[in-house]
């Protein structure tokens, strides 16, 4: 049984998880042995990943007790599959009641794990650190080491930097784990204000030959991060050396680009700086290393004694920026008209709920732009997710406010037609004498007794025998028979014969007739039972049908405000859910829109400066 | 003029995308300051009740309509499952209650995966008197060596009081390398 459980729960985690396929493979979990139908209607829907019906059947299955084969089994599975939809809470409900000692220590791990993982993506640091401390040590070796990452970066969210360094400096082993351990020791020790050691650190990773793209990625963070760091402490030589190492085409290129151009104006070098900056002047706006660099470019041309170059380049700057700027006004309007929220699930089929959804492509359009990065993050992802959710809930709720009125029809059909069979059933039931057909039958039980007991034989035979004999009897009583005469003397012997072969004919079938009529009463009687029986049925139906009707129609006609209800706190909560969303995307682009804003005062205050100085030396030399 | 303080801020800037850390495969992610965490996470809370509510809701829906239009007393359902599947890659299924078509289900690759794996489909409710009746199911699908193939298989039945469940079960002969199709009626 125990082997049961486990393989519900490790089929669960192979649909919930990210495990990797391979990982999945390697799950050799027995079949589930279907014992009732129900259940393997649940699996149906379980294995087609469409969670919400399943979990649906699951409850109305155990509600109707018709998974009494499955019992634990089919807990574990609704456990698994409200992970799956996303309904984390009452999964741990399940498991925290049902995995203590009844899985297999592996499963229960990778279970904890996942909920640890789920929650942590959710922002629940407390539930997540609760549901690590409740690993044992019989993780597979990835996912040990993705659960110490996970409990690092839990220390280092809430602020316990001491505790993430030490469980991150005594990390084992050189796989890519290694490297992100040590980006998270950097970051941890510099949150912890050791910047020397954070650093070291830093340019440990920023050194490292890379495998993969993640890997890459790395280290070219920790180079763009120790590169910055160096500039701030005045050390440009040596971060133009780290900030080199990025590459040229990545998500980290344009920042380091810009850095190398301020580490060669550091050493006055402003020629050379130029280089980077105007490659940047190609690349999209929308970065802030491209919009410092359109100030950066002006800064170094007037360094450089090209005042009017560096002008021009000012006002286009300023232009660039207004333009910006309004462009994320327009987008910052649609984004609180909302109007983007419902081009999120636009093309959302909505057939399926999965935890692991995500949205990868934003809706087309010129406010497109200024979200993508907003993809990247859990926050995002997560109220998203939580909206699309909502989403398929106020749906579904609408579909069943549908057929509600279906319902109250099909009730009130019901109702009509029971209304209508009635009184001809009260009818038939009144003129149906089946008390007086039993006592019938039970006289026609005394009467075969009595032939039986006085051998009647004659009681037995058929009408048209009882007419023979009658005639036979008749004939003998014949007056012309009496005559003492050879032919009278011939007609009486045949007489005689007759009734001699006809009595024993009724004789010699007198057994078998008295059988076959004790078996028709018999069957009479069988079938007088089961009348007696419909009959009590129709009564109790009688009887209880108003009363089951009375609760359909409570049923039915509570649906109405229940829905409705329902339907305004969803509409509710989506509401507060796109306010949440809303807010993250409009806070963004406000800290964007703040940042041009800042970019054009010192612009402006720059030209200005170029103008009064141009104005001041023709004044000076007229 | 434009100054180094550029420098500085962005530097600072930063500095602070830099706050946020990653786990292995996942994508960076900027920092959530405790008060959206917590805004979060009471939305989240409270999206979780509601999820609880609508499901319990559908359960209850969904007995409802059960119970409305295949009363217990008359109710019978047919239900499909599948045993490997190897000899057979099953398309559709027909179901013939006393001679009346009732049924002719075709069936999508996602839901023959499903089949495959154990799951059993419930392809048909319907509502008949107590007494004997005649279930006739129409297999048709692709046999051994891609041939296309259909079958049937009859089976006489009593319904009783009470709910009644059949089940149609295409499972693989081995000896025959053949389908076989066993239709069985659960207590």
């Amino acid at each position: 049984m125990a082997n049961c459980r486990s393989t519900v729960v490790a089929l669960c985690l192979i649909f919930v998880a990210s495990v990797q396929p391979a990982q999945a493979a390697a799950d050799n979990s027995d079949p589930i042995v279907v014992k009732d139908p129900h259940f393997g209607e649940v699996l149906f829907y379980f294995y087609q990943n469409d969670y919400f019906p399943a979990i649906v059947r699951l409850l109305a299955a155990q509600e109707q007790s018709q998974l009494s084969q499955h019992t634990e089994q089919a807990e574990l599975l609704l456990g698994g599959m409200y992970l799956s939809y996303g309904h984390h809470l009452e999964a741990a409900d399940i498991f925290e009641r049902l995995l203590a000692d009844k899985v297999a220590p592996e499963i229960r791990d990778r279970t904890w794990f996942f909920l640890a993982k789920i929650w942590k993506q959710r922002g629940y640091l407390d539930k997540s650190q609760q549901a690590l401390a409740n690993l044992s040590d019989a993780l597979p070796e990835n996912l040990r080491r993705e659960a110490q990452m996970l409990q690092a970066q839990i220390y280092i969210d809430s602020a316990q930097y001491d505790r993430a360094i030490a469980m991150l400096r005594d990390w084992e082993g050189k796989t890519e784990w290694a490297s992100y351990a040590k980006f998270n020791l950097g970051v941890a020790l510099a949150r912890n204000g050791q910047l020397d050691a954070a650093s070291e650190i830093l340019d440990e990773l920023g050194g490292i030959d890379p495998f993969n793209d993640e890997l890459t990625s790395l280290r070219d963070r920790a180079n763009l991060a120790l590169g910055y760091s160096l500039l701030q402490d005045g050390k440009p030589l040596p971060a133009k050396r780290v900030l080199q190492r990025v590459r040229l085409e990545g998500p980290f290129s344009n920042k380091a680009l810009l850095g190398v151009g301020w580490a060669d104006a550091e050493v006055e070098n402003f020629s050379r700086a130029l280089v980077p900056w105007m490659e940047l002047r190609s690349r999209d706006l929308l970065d802030s290393a491209v919009q410092e660099s359109m100030l950066a470019i002006p800064y170094a041309l007037a360094k450089l004694d090209s005042v009017s170059q560096a002008a021009d380049h000012y006002v286009d700057a300023i232009e660039a920026f207004y333009e910006e700027s309004n462009r994320i006004d327009r987008t910052i309007g649609f984004i609180e008209s909302g109007e983007i929220f419902n081009q999120f699930l636009v093309d959302d089929p909505l057939d399926s709920t999965g935890w692991y959804w995500r949205l990868e492509d934003l809706p087309q359009g010129p406010e497109a732009r200024y979200l993508y990065h907003l993809l990247a993050t859990d926050e995002f992802q997560e109220g998203l997710k939580n909206y699309r959710d909502l989403n398929y809930l106020s749906k579904n709720l609408q579909d069943w406010r549908q057929n509600v009125d279906v319902f109250a029809n099909m009730l009130e059909t019901r109702i009509e037609a029971y209304a209508e069979r009635l009184p001809r059933v009260e009818d038939a039931l009144s003129r149906a004498d089946v008390d007086g057909m039993v006592d019938r039958k039970l006289e026609l039980d005394s009467l075969l007794n009595e032939i039986e007991r006085s051998n009647d034989w004659l009681a037995l035979a058929s009408e048209s025998e009882i007419e023979m004999w009658g005639e036979i009897s008749g004939l003998e009583n014949t007056p012309a028979l009496i005559a003492d005469i050879p032919e009278a003397a011939e007609v009486r012997d045949k007489i005689s014969l007759l009734k001699g072969v006809l009595q024993w004919q009724l004789e010699a079938d007198f057994n078998d007739r008295l059988w076959r009529l004790r078996r028709s009463v018999r069957q009479t009687g069988e079938a007088l039972v089961d009348t007696q029986r419909l009959r009590r049925q129709i009564d109790d139906t009688m009887r209880s049908e108003p009363l089951r009707f009375e609760n359909l129609s409570d049923r039915v006609y509570g649906l109405e405000p229940r829905i409705d209800g329902m339907q305004l706190r969803v509409a509710g909560a989506m509401a507060e859910q796109r306010e949440f969303l809303q807010s993250i995307a409009v806070g963004e682009l406000r800290a964007q829109k703040q940042r041009l804003d800042i970019y054009t005062v010192q612009a402006r205050f720059a030209l200005a400066a170029i103008y009064d100085l141009a104005a001041t030396e023709a004044e000076v030399s007229p | 003029m434009v100054t180094k303080r550029f420098l500085i801020s962005f530097a600072a800037s930063l500095v602070l995308a830099f706050g946020a850390t990653t786990i292995a495969q996942e994508q960076a992610s900027t920092d959530v300051d405790a008060d959206s965490r917590e805004k979060f996470r009471s939305l989240d809370e409270n999206v979780q009740d509601l999820k609880k509510e609508v499901l319990d809701l559908n359960r209850d829906l969904f007995l409802l309509e059960e119970e409305l239009l295949f009363p217990a007393n008359s109710q019978v359902a047919f239900f499909i499952s599948m045993d490997v599947g190897e000899y057979f890659e099953l398309d559709s299924v027909s179901l013939k209650i006393d001679g009346k078509e009732v049924s002719n289900y075709l069936y999508t690759e996602r839901e023959v995966g499903a089949l495959v794996r154990g799951g059993v489909h419930r392809l048909h409710m319907a509502n008949l008197k107590t007494g004997d009746h005649e279930l006739v199911a129409v297999f048709t699908g692709g046999g051994p060596h891609s041939r296309d193939y259909r079958r049937g298989a009859t089976l006489m039945f009593n319904k009783g009081i009470g709910a009644k469940y059949l089940e149609l079960e295409i499972t693989d002969r081995v000896k025959k390398q053949q389908p076989e199709f066993v239709i069985k009626e659960w207590e």
